[in-house]
C-alpha cells in the first residue's frame, strides 16, 4: 500500500505547485492506474514516489514506512521504476542491461546474475534479444527489456509512465496481457492518459486534474465520472 | 563493442608505458664521469655554426668553438658539458641559468654587455656581403643596397647593423644560413650579410656561386659571455684564454679550421655519413614520439576531473568550476610556443619536463572540452534509470555515463592526438633534441633543407596518419551503430 499524505510540490523557479496537497491510498493491487490529462502532475508525481524529486510538503509512505527514511537500496528493492522514454544502456547489450546493477550493486556473482537474467528475459518472451543492443530491437522489445530491467531487483512495486505511449495496437493488446501476468508476483502502478488500456488492466486508479485529485475508485466509475473523451 | 573495448584498455598501456619510459630518461646525456666536488662546466652553443660549432660525421659536436672550449675546460681543470641551445634565447638562457656560458661564437656588443660580461675577445672576424655571381643588381659595396633585398639570420648582429646603419635596405630574416642561401639561389634577395669567415666556408661547402664583394662592412670581436654575477669564472676564462694563447694551442685551432696550409685536410670539412643521419633522425623522431604519448598521458588522465567539473558543476564542484574554466581557456588561447618558453625560461624548468609539462596541460585543455560535450550528449534520463536501479554517483558514472561520453569523445579525442603531436615540433625552440632540431643540425651541414625537413614530415605523416584514418573509421562505426534509441 503506498500513502499520499498532503503531498505537495512547486518547481523550483515555479510559483504554482504542480501537486496541491495530494492525499491519496494506492492499494497493493495487481495493477493500479494513475490517469489525467497531459500536464496534471502525474509524471511529477511518480518522480515523487520514486525519489527523484522531494516533496515541497507532505510524505509518501510505503507499506507503513515513510520512504524519506528508508536507506537507498532497501527503497530500490521496494519500488521500480520504468521511464516513458525507457532510458536503456545504449551501449550495453540487453542481457547487460540486465546484470549490470546486480552485479555492480548487489554483489551478485556474475553467473547468477546472467543466469537469472536469462530466465527474466524467457519469462517476457524475449529470451533472444539477449546478445543484442538496445538500438537493434524493436520499441515493443525496448518495453519489455526495460521492464525486465526493472524486475532484476524484485521490487515489490513497479512504476510505469507512460507504457504505452510507443506501442501501436496489437502490441498494446500484448503488453496487457503479459503485464496482467507479471503482475501476479510484483504490484504495477501504470502512469498514463491512455484510458482504454488503463481500462484493460487496471480495476483501480486515481484521476489528476491540474494537481488535484478529481476522482478515486474504480477505473470504469473514474471514466463515466470525468467523461473524458478518450484519445 | 566487446572488441572495442579491448582497445581502449590496450590504448590505456600504451600511453601508461610511454609515459613511464619518458619520465625515467634522463634530461640530459650528462657527461659519464662527473667529479662530485668539480661540476662541469655546462657551454652553450647552437651546433648549426660550422665551422665554429656544429655536428660532425659521428654526429658529435666539433668545430673551432668546441676545441676552444674544450682547451680552456682542460685549462680550469673542468669537464666540459655541452648544451645545444637555439640562437634566439641563447642569452637568455644563460641568464635564466640554463648553463654557465656561451661559446659560440658570440660577437661582443654594447646592448649584450650592458647584460652579461665578456672574456677577452678569443678571435676577430668582421661583417661581409655576399651575392651571387650573376650579380644582376650589380652591387659592388653595401652602400648600393638602398631599396634592395638583403639577407641576414634572425638575431645576429649583422640584422641589427643593417637596420641601423642601412635603414633603406630591406632586411629580410630568415632562421638561418640554409634557408637565406636557398632564397639567393632564386634570386629572390639581392645578397645577405654574414661573418666573412663563416659565409666563405659555408658557400664553399654548400657549393654555391656566391661571392663576396666591398671590404668587410665592420670588424667584430668574438667574447665569451658570463653571468654579471660569476666573476670567479670571468677570471678563470680570461687566464685559461690568456695561456691558449700563449702556448699555440689557439694557433693551432685557428691553423685547423682556416689555416691555408690545411685545406686539404678533412678537419675543418663537415659531412655526414647516412647511418649517422639516420640516427640522428630516428633518435630525435623517438624522443617527439616520447614527448607526445607523455604528454597525452598526462593530459587525458587531468582532462577527465576537468571535463566532469565543466560539464555540470552542482554541490561543491561548483567551487572548482571558475579556475578550471579559466585555465582552460587561457591554455586555448595563447599560443603553446609562448607557454612553451614560460615553462623553459620563466619557470626555471628543465627542456624535457617543460616540453612534457607544457604539452601536458595543453593536452588536459583540449580534451578536457571534447570530454565535457562528450559527457553533455548523455542524456539525464540515463542518470536517473542508474538511480532507479540503486547505483551510487561514481557507479553511474562509471558503468552509465563515462562509457557513454567517452565513445562519442574518442573520434575528437584523436584528432586532439594528431594535433599534440604536430605541436611537439614546437619544442625545439627549448632546445629538446627532437627530430627538427636533430634535422636542423644535420642540414647545417649537409645544407639540403628540401630533402631533410620532407623526410621529417614524412616520419610525423607516418604517425599520425594512422592515426587519422582510426579516428574516421571509429567516427563511421558510432554513427551507424548509433545507440540512442527513439
Ligand atoms: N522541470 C520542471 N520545471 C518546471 N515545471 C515543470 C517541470 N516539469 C514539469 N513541469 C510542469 O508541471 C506540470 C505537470 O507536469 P507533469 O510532467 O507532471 O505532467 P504529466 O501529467 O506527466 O503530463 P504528460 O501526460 O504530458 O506526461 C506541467 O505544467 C509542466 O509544465
Ligand atoms: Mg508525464
Amino acid at each position: 500500500m503506498i500513502e499520499i499524505k498532503d503531498l505537495s510540490y512547486v518547481y523550483p523557479n515555479a510559483d504554482e505547485p504542480v501537486l496541491k496537497q495530494i492525499s491519496a491510498t494506492f492499494p497493493r493491487e495487481n495493477v493500479f492506474a494513475v490517469l489525467g490529462q497531459s500536464g496534471s502532475g502525474k509524471t511529477t508525481l511518480l518522480n515523487c514516489i520514486a525519489r527523484f524529486l522531494h516533496p515541497t510538503s507532505g510524505q509518501i509512505e510505503i507499506d507503513g514506512k515513510d520512504i524519506a527514511s528508508m536507506d537507498e537500496l532497501e527503497f530500490r528493492h521496494t519500488l521500480g521504476v520504468v521511464f516513458q522514454k525507457l532510458n536503456l544502456f545504449p551501449h550495453l547489450s540487453v542481457l547487460r542491461n540486465l546484470t549490470l546493477a546486480p552485479q555492480k550493486v548487489f554483489d551478485t556473482p556474475l553467473e547468477d546474475a546472467r543466469k537469472q537474467a536469462r530466465e527474466m528475459l524467457d519469462r517476457l518472451g524475449i529470451g533472444d534479444l539477449a546478445d543484442r543492443y538496445p538500438a537493434q530491437i524493436s520499441g515493443g522489445q525496448a518495453q519489455r527489456v526495460a521492464i525486465a530491467r526493472g524486475l532484476m531487483l524484485q521490487p515489490r512495486y513497479m512504476l510505469l509512465d507512460e507504457p504505452t505511449s510507443a506501442l501501436d495496437a496489437q502490441t498494446t493488446q500484448d503488453f496487457a496481457n503479459w503485464l496482467t501476468e507479471l503482475s501476479n508476483v510484483t504490484s504495477f502502478i501504470i502512469v498514463t492518459h491512455d484510458l482504454p488500456f488503463a481500462q484493460m488492466v487496471a480495476t483501480h486508479g486515481v484521476y489528476l486534474t491540474d494537481g488535484n485529485i478529481q476522482a478515486t475508485g474504480e477505473v470504469t466509475d473514474i471514466l463515466n465520472q470525468v467523461q473524458q473523451p478518450t484519445s | 563493442m566487446r572488441k572495442y573495448k579491448f582497445n581502449v584498455s590496450m590504448m590505456w598501456l600504451l600511453l601508461c608505458a610511454g609515459l613511464f619510459v619518458a619520465m625515467t630518461r634522463p634530461a640530459y646525456a650528462q657527461s659519464p664521469e662527473l667529479q662530485a666536488d668539480n661540476k662541469p662546466l655546462r657551454v652553450a652553443l647552437t651546433g648549426k655554426f660550422p665551422p665554429f660549432n656544429y655536428y660532425n660525421q659521428q654526429g658529435e659536436l666539433a668545430g673551432f668553438d668546441v676545441d676552444v672550449a674544450n682547451a680552456i675546460g682542460k685549462h680550469i681543470g673542468r669537464k666540459i658539458q655541452f648544451v645545444p641551445t637555439e640562437w634566439d634565447g641563447i642569452l637568455a638562457g644563460l641568464l635564466g641559468g640554463k648553463f654557465d656560458t656561451i661559446i659560440g661564437s658570440m660577437a661582443i656588443t654594447p646592448v649584450r654587455a650592458r647584460q652579461v660580461n665578456f672574456s677577452k675577445p678569443y678571435y676577430h672576424s668582421g661583417a661581409q656581403l655576399f651575392v651571387h655571381r650573376d650579380n644582376p643588381a650589380q652591387v659592388y659595396s653595401i652602400d648600393e643596397c638602398d631599396g634592395l633585398k638583403i639577407s641576414a639570420v634572425l638575431g645576429e648582429t649583422y640584422q641589427h647593423y643593417l637596420d641601423e646603419n642601412h635603414p633603406n635596405i630591406d632586411v629580410v630574416t630568415l632562421k638561418s644560413s640554409v634557408e637565406i642561401f636557398e632564397l639567393l639561389q632564386q634570386q629572390r634577395v639581392t645578397g645577405f650579410v654574414t661573418d666573412r669567415l663563416v659565409g666563405s666556408w659555408q658557400i664553399k661547402q654548400a657549393d654555391r656561386p656566391f661571392v663576396p664583394v666591398g671590404g668587410m662592412l665592420y670588424s667584430e670581436d668574438i667574447g665569451i659571455p658570463v653571468r654579471m654575477d660569476d666573476t670567479a669564472l670571468l677570471k678563470q676564462i680570461n687566464m685559461a684564454l690568456a695561456k691558449i694563447k700563449a702556448d699555440g694551442t689557439m694557433k693551432r685551432i685557428h691553423q685547423k679550421y682556416f689555416g691555408l696550409s690545411t685545406t686539404a685536410d678533412n678537419a675543418g670539412k663537415a659531412t655526414m655519413s647516412d647511418a649517422v643521419i639516420a640516427r640522428k633522425l630516428l633518435k630525435g623522431f623517438a624522443v617527439t614520439i616520447g614527448i607526445a604519448v607523455a604528454s597525452l598521458a598526462i593530459g587525458f588522465v587531468l582532462a577527465i576531473p576537468c571535463g566532469v567539473i565543466l560539464n555540470k558543476p552542482k554541490g561543491g564542484m561548483l567551487i572548482l568550476y571558475w579556475p578550471v574554466r579559466t585555465v582552460v581557456d587561457f591554455l586555448r588561447g595563447t599560443p603553446v610556443l609562448i607557454q612553451l618558453l614560460f615553462a623553459w625560461m620563466g619557470l626555471g624548468l628543465s627542456p624535457f619536463t617543460a616540453a612534457i609539462g607544457t604539452l601536458g596541460i595543453n593536452a588536459m585543455a583540449y580534451m578536457a572540452e571534447v570530454i565535457r560535450s562528450g559527457l553533455m550528449s548523455v542524456d539525464q534520463g540515463q542518470v536517473l534509470a542508474a538511480r532507479a536501479l540503486a547505483m551510487n554517483h561514481l557507479q553511474t558514472f562509471r558503468f552509465v555515463v563515462w562509457p557513454q561520453a567517452f565513445r562519442v569523445a574518442i573520434p575528437p579525442l584523436m584528432n586532439c592526438v594528431v594535433a599534440l603531436t604536430k605541436d611537439t615540433a614546437l619544442v625545439a625552440v627549448i632546445s629538446v633534441s627532437e627530430v627538427i632540431r636533430e634535422a636542423q643540425a644535420i642540414i647545417s651541414v649537409t645544407f639540403e633543407p628540401t630533402k631533410y625537413y620532407f623526410f621529417v614530415a614524412v616520419m610525423f605523416f607516418v604517425v599520425t596518419f594512422p592515426l587519422m584514418k582510426l579516428a574516421s573509421m571509429l567516427e563511421r562505426r558510432i554513427a551507424q551503430r548509433g545507440f540512442n534509441h527513439d
